[in-house]
């Protein structure tokens, strides 16, 4: 399901936006200014695949629209070192788990996003990296 | 005598064979004098109480020739222009290239790896899997002998508690926020303890080409304790470049 786009921009998205804007010193992997980042939508769906990967990790799932239309979106994650260090595990999702992902959409309209935070099937609710959602560390995070 | 002599062939063999056996222990130990930066660092926030002093001098301002100002002030515009517009245009990072140096120095918010021995230190970017190795008490070569690369060829000293650190040798195309350079380039670092897990690296650049003085900017790292790096090999890059010089993201279609 494909809940409504939030079209208020959200304190959240600020603060994701802001933390990757590159502001400071260090390098950021590219830009992301190809996400609209003012946007959220919701999308519940099935797990084809996660690609636990660099230089993002990827969440491909199949989404039913209200008529049971199914589209492929792909879900753009931080790196696997990022989102260790907000509770992700590479074994957290498999091909077949039913996921809802709050993402910003791709500006340019195709069937991607930037991952705001994930529903897993188990009910925990993850970021996507230190100060990128409601991270929930779990023990097996990096020290700080 | 046979004997005498067998016994002395022997202990200078057993002796040979110990140092043979140990090889690493006498280089693995950093003279006492020097503090020892081995380990694992995370980029330093500071944070609420966190103590000022730790915190990074603010960057330099960047004083560029005016030849090479007026394009970098046009390409920054045109990329904030593309980012607002959400068609970012490309630059070295869609192809997935390593960073060199100094940027891998601080890239988002992975660690970097410092093993320091007393010949050669290493470090090791996580993002990446990126290396560059500091010879220790060596002299820095001439400029035009060292073919330009990501991480060029880097010397140290110390210096009391800082380790200084020498590079030449970075080609064009590795740039620090796009800031352009010659291949007269010469990096200067100076790497210090502030705090017992607090560290800092000054890092100067110098360009008699392209800069009119000096650009220095300071990177704060804390000590991550039994933290262990994450491999980093980017063999999953979805973006490319469209045929108008933009950055896009390859979604899937199933």
């Amino acid at each position: 399901m494909i809940a409504a786009p939030r079209s208020r921009t959200c304190a959240l998205a600020i603060l994701v936006a802001a933390i990757l804007a590159n502001a400071g010193p260090g390098m950021a992997h590219h830009s992301f200014a190809m996400f609209d980042q003012t946007k959220q939508i919701t999308l519940t769906g099935t797990v084809t695949v996660f690609e636990w990967t660099n230089p993002h990790a990827y969440i491909e799932i199949d989404v039913p629209d209200e008529k049971g239309t199914v589209k492929h979106w792909s879900v753009e994650l931080g790196s696997p070192s990022i989102l260790m260090q907000s509770g992700w595990k590479f074994k957290d999702l498999k091909h077949g788990d039913k996921v809802t992902v709050r993402i910003s959409p791709l500006k340019d309209g195709r069937p991607g996003g930037l991952l705001v935070q994930a529903t897993l099937p188990d009910g925990r609710v993850l970021g996507n990296g230190p100060g990128r959602g409601p991270a929930q560390p779990t023990t097996g995070a990096p020290n700080q | 005598m046979m004997q005498r002599r067998h016994t002395l062939l022997g202990v200078i063999v057993l002796g040979a064979w110990s140092i043979a056996l140990v090889p690493g222990v006498a280089h693995a130990q950093s003279k006492t004098d020097t503090p020892d930066f081995s380990g694992v660092w995370g980029p330093y926030r500071g944070g609420r109480g966190a103590d000022p002093k730790l915190a990074p001098p603010p960057a330099s301002a960047l004083a560029l020739n005016p030849e090479y100002a007026k394009p970098y002030e046009a390409r920054r515009a045109a990329e904030a222009v593309a980012n607002s517009r959400g068609e970012p245009l490309a630059n070295a990072s869609v192809a997935c290239v390593p960073y060199g140096v100094p940027s891998m120095m601080s890239v988002a918010v992975y660690p970097i790896e410092i093993i320091q021995t007393p010949k050669q230190v290493t470090i090791i970017a996580e993002a990446f899997s990126e290396v560059r190795r500091v010879y220790m008490d060596k002299p820095q070569v001439k400029i035009d002998d060292v073919p330009p690369g990501y991480y060029g060829r880097s010397v140290g000293r110390w210096e009391g508690d800082t380790l200084v650190i020498d590079t030449v040798g970075i080609k064009e195309s590795v740039q620090y926020q796009r800031m352009p350079h010659s291949d007269q380039i010469r990096i200067s670092e100076r790497m210090r303890l502030v705090a017992p897990d607090v560290l800092h690296d000054q890092i100067t650049i110098t360009d008699p080409v392209v800069l009119e003085k000096p650009y220095t900017y300071t990177l704060a790292y804390r000590r991550m304790t039994d933290y262990e790096m994450v491999e980093f090999v980017c063999d999953n890059n979805r973006e490319y470049v469209d045929d108008q010089g933009i950055v896009r993201l390859r979604v899937r279609e199933k």
